[in-house]
């Protein structure tokens, strides 16, 4: 008998014992993560032809594929400045003619992109802006015609070059 | 502390019982009021202190996984049918000097019962997981970061808070 009174309360106890308390713990977790610099460059269209026009008629050529896009993406410190420039590896030329590389020009549509000359002597500006970012523009290309150039097919290379410093 | 007083409790039924021979001989029944308190209690264990993003293109890997998932072993004594909680919130941006990432690119899937995938938040405290009553829980987060073209070169940091809740 006294057992079982006594296992009864000792049971009770567990159930009706003093209201219970709230309990928290809590564990830290640190999180890292690295960005390093980095870019990418992408061009629309790997080559650009202009079509043969009177130079009466057309005293400057667009390029067939105009608008070409840009898309340049940066990952740099704050405050660094981030470049696009353009360099061509020479003149247009057509077995031993050429057309000075100088008669190609370029506008420019996206914040941050500029207009400009091609040259084979500097590398020219094409676009700078400030840190890291996606940015997208369009150029529109041109040749000076000229009826001093000598017939043939003309073809150049130019390097554009995107750079953090 | 709950422990202990766990064992105490056991001590005293087992002495009772073991008492037999004594409360047979005399025919005495005897009554008394046994007040045991036992405390909610919880503990909380996360497998590793730390996780780490790579550096990863934004344009090949858009969602970066973390190096390691967490594992989360969570216990806990509670009332029957009380909710045990467990949150996290950061205490932070990712920071990198005075460059930051917001703690809102940080997400994460999660497996084990009771587990639920979120969006870290440094304002307000995201659910991890929600049990009822007493148990022991296990699960992992996978812990993603977007990526973006947008992030300042650097190496940022943040603090993550995990709390195991239980009424």
């Amino acid at each position: 008998m006294t057992r079982y009174v006594l296992l009864g309360i000792a049971t009770a106890g567990l159930a009706i014992g003093q209201p219970l308390h709230a309990a928290d713990t809590t564990a830290n977790l640190t999180v890292n993560a690295s960005i390093a610099a980095k870019a990418s460059l992408t061009i629309g269209s790997a080559a650009i032809n202009f079509p043969d026009r009177s130079p009466d008629d057309f005293p400057t050529v667009p390029a067939a594929e105009n608008p070409v896009s840009v898309t340049a993406k940066a990952h740099a410190t704050t405050g660094q400045n981030v470049t696009l420039t353009v360099l061509a590896g020479g003149d247009l030329t057509s077995g031993r003619n050429t057309i000075g590389i100088g008669n190609v020009t370029w506008t420019a549509t996206g914040t941050g992109f500029s207009a400009g000359t091609m040259s084979a002597a500097a590398a020219q500006a094409v676009g700078a802006w400030s840190g890291s970012g996606s940015r997208s523009g369009t150029m529109s290309f041109s040749l000076t015609n000229n009826w001093n150039y000598a017939v043939g097919n003309y073809t150049a290379t130019a390097v554009f070059t995107l750079s953090a410093q | 502390m709950p422990c202990t007083r766990r064992y105490a409790l056991a001590g005293l039924v087992l002495t009772v019982l073991s008492a037999p021979a004594a409360a047979q001989t005399h025919s005495k029944s005897a009554s008394g009021l046994l007040s045991l308190t036992v405390p909610a209690s919880v503990r909380l264990t996360l497998s590793v202190t730390s996780i780490a993003f790579p550096d990863a293109n934004p344009d090949h890997v858009p969602s970066i996984p973390a190096t390691a998932a967490v594992g989360i072993t969570a216990r806990a004594r509670s009332a029957p049918g009380a909710s045990v909680v467990l949150s996290v919130i950061a205490g932070d941006d990712l920071r990198s000097g005075t460059d930051t990432i917001p703690a809102s690119a940080l997400s994460w899937t999660a497996a084990g019962d009771g587990f639920r995938g979120g969006t870290m938040s440094q304002t307000s405290a995201q659910t991890v997981a929600i049990w009822t009553s007493s148990g022991l829980w296990t699960g992992t987060q996978s812990y993603l970061l977007a990526n973006s073209w947008d992030y300042p070169a650097g190496s940022y940091s943040a603090t993550l808070t995990y709390t195991l809740s239980a009424p």
